[in-house]
């Protein structure tokens, strides 16, 4: 029953995650605990190990030691493939739209688990293949509209506006409403307006039920939506607050001011 | 009209797909026109060539156009499935037509040995399909009793459908354009479904791919499967429209054909693979008259293609379409004009 109580509270737990490239200690025994339904800030200087820790929680990456429990359920061994099917959706710093399809597809495909329709369905145009087909329609319709990609729906994905792409990778990753969303650098080359727009589009995916993980360079945007906050320096946990505190934190404005820019090499 | 919708839902808007659609229906009618119209013996028998080459070609542009997949071992399947039939035809005296579905789904089972390196990709993944194929070539050259060896299966029966031999070059070529029809419109429909925007999916990323849920082995396998049984077909019709086998017939230089008519017709596109069977086969045959230099002539044909773009054929065709498309359009108000001027 507690156990219960507790999992309803934290959705994500990453207990002494660690995680060695080589020589380098890119990830070092880093606690996480994301709350359900908030928004939960990832944040540090370049090579902190920010990407690194989202990708482990992703499932790109497996952990050196520790352990990652979603829904009060160990899922430190399982496939990216298979997280996602589980409501783990992610967007990428380095936007991978599937580039030949339009803005449309690529929504859709973000569809695939929660559909079935295979080869044969396809070929015979069964019942199921055109009701699933309508019905991924309909919903990647609305997605693209709460987005606010309503206009380009039918745009191939290489020939939209960078502002837009970074939209339609979220688009693709919250169609299937998924449990936990990572956000990586969502506001990544944005301007001052389409940055705003972007902490606006968070701040409403999370009020629609989906937890969120942001990692951004962005500081206005991390602390406007951010429910609570989590610093990484050096790929260890330096701080854990709300905005409030951690922009009182001394090591953090240490970390930040002081000695900024220090450790370059270490993985982004 | 329901079916018209569906295909346009995702894609870029309805109206190139409806010329696509209208331009099939004219090829359609040319080639059941074609016999009537050139009942040469030759001909009917180079064009069934063709149609059942570019069913192999087909089935690589699913593996290769779609999911990205290269193989250079297709050889493989379309030689399993050629001496499958030949074989349950002429040793055990199935029936063709079952004979023919015999031949793909054994290459088809033939292709499951292939999932464990659907994890490869690009040049690692072709050389293992390569050795796959040399190790399928060096069975039919080597197991006599089984295929009759370098000397060949022979007295292979006609194909025959519904208790009819198909004894005429024009019932062949009607069965082998067929069965090229079906694939063509079997695949075409999952161009635009939820199993094709997977697999293209997987080509374009296959981490955004993962990301979405995406099986990516699974599906890449499935993919392996489908062109695996497609070239068993195009190698059961092969069979019973030359009626001799040989294993020089499915050396790696077949596989490097299929590959051929696939990257020339356009990669991704099914009509690419009908236009590139058709260059493949046809053109060599053609270019008979000239002798040892039609290989040199052929050869320069690809560089020149291939100099064109990276859309093949079919790319060049679908400009050329919409460029004649386009002066038809304005034709009409040229015409208008002259005649206000005239009068």
């Amino acid at each position: 029953m507690s156990t219960d109580a507790h999992a309803d509270e934290w959705l994500l737990e990453a207990r002494g995650v660690t995680r060695r490239f080589g020589g380098l200690l890119a990830v070092d025994a880093v606690d996480l605990a994301v709350r359900r339904g908030s928004v939960h800030g990832l944040i540090g200087p370049n090579g902190a190990g920010k990407t690194t820790l989202l990708n482990l929680i992703a499932g790109v990456y497996r952990v050196s030691s520790g352990v990652l429990r979603f829904r009060a359920q160990d899922i430190t061994q399982h496939s990216t493939a298979k997280r996602a099917r589980a409501g783990i959706r992610r967007t990428f710093q380095n936007l991978k739209l599937f580039s030949e399809m339009t803005a449309l597809e690529n929504v859709a495909i973000g569809l695939h688990a929660q559909t079935h329709a295979g080869f044969f369905d396809a070929v015979l145009s069964t019942p199921r293949h055109r009701r699933e087909e309508r019905s991924i329609r309909d919903r990647s319709m609305a997605v693209l509209h709460f987005v606010g990609l309503g206009d380009v729906v039918r745009a191939r994905a290489d020939t939209l506006a960078y502002g837009h792409r970074r939209l339609l990778e979220i688009a693709r990753a919250i169609v299937a409403q998924p449990t936990l969303l990572l956000l990586d650098e969502p506001a990544a080359g944005l301007n001052v307006t389409e940055a705003a727009h972007v902490s606006d589009l968070i701040a409403r995916i999370r009020d629609d039920g989906t937890t969120v993980v942001l990692v951004e360079h962005h500081m206005d945007v991390v602390m406007r939506v951010s429910d609570e906050i989590t610093v990484l320096n050096y790929g260890r946990r330096l701080a854990r607050g709300t905005p409030a505190q951690i922009q009182e934190d001394p090591g953090v404005i240490e970390a930040y001011l002081g000695r900024s820019g220090g450790n370059e090499s270490a993985q982004a | 009209m329901a079916e018209a919708q569906l295909t346009g839902w995702f894609g870029p808007g309805a109206q190139p797909r409806r010329g696509v659609h209208f331009a099939a229906l004219l090829v359609m009618a040319a080639v059941i026109a074609l016999p009537w119209i050139e009942p040469d013996k030759f001909t009917l028998h180079i064009l069934s060539l063709i149609a059942i080459a570019s069913i192999a070609a087909m089935g690589l542009q699913v593996l290769l156009g779609y999911s990205g997949q290269l193989s250079i071992g297709q050889a493989a399947f379309y030689g399993i499935g050629a001496y499958t039939s030949a074989l349950l035809t002429a040793k055990l005296g199935v029936p063709f037509p079952l004979a023919l579905l015999g031949a793909g789904i054994a290459a088809a089972i033939a292709s499951l040995l292939m999932v464990p390196i659907t994890r490869l990709t690009g040049a690692y993944l072709a050389v293992a399909t390569l050795g796959f194929s040399i190790i399928v070539y060096l069975f039919i050259k080597n197991e006599e009793w089984l295929t009759g060896g370098s000397y060949g299966f022979i007295a292979i029966p006609r194909a025959e459908l519904f208790g009819h031999v198909l004894r005429e070059p024009m019932s062949s070529y009607y069965l082998n354009v067929g069965v090229a029809a079906i694939v063509y419109f079997t695949f075409a429909r999952i161009e635009s479904s939820r199993f094709g925007r997977a697999i293209n999916a997987i080509r374009l990323d296959a981490d955004a791919a993962r990301a979405s849920g995406i099986h990516v082995t699974l599906l890449k396998s499935e993919c392996f499967v489908i062109a695996a049984f497609v070239a068993g077909l195009a190698g059961s019709l092969y069979a019973h429209e030359v009626r001799y086998l040989a294993p020089n017939d499915f050396t790696f230089w077949k596989s490097i054909e299929i590959l051929i008519m696939v990257v020339i017709g356009g990669v991704g596109s099914l009509a690419g693979a009908i236009l590139g069977a058709a260059v493949v086969v046809g053109l060599p045959e053609y270019l008979r008259a000239i002798g040892d230099y039609r290989m040199l002539v052929f050869g320069a044909i690809l560089i020149a293609t291939m100099l064109f773009g990276e859309g093949g054929l079919a790319a060049l065709c679908a400009t050329l379409a919409r460029r004649v498309g386009a002066l038809l359009a304005r034709l009409p108000r040229k015409l208008s004009i002259r005649n206000e001027a005239a009068q």
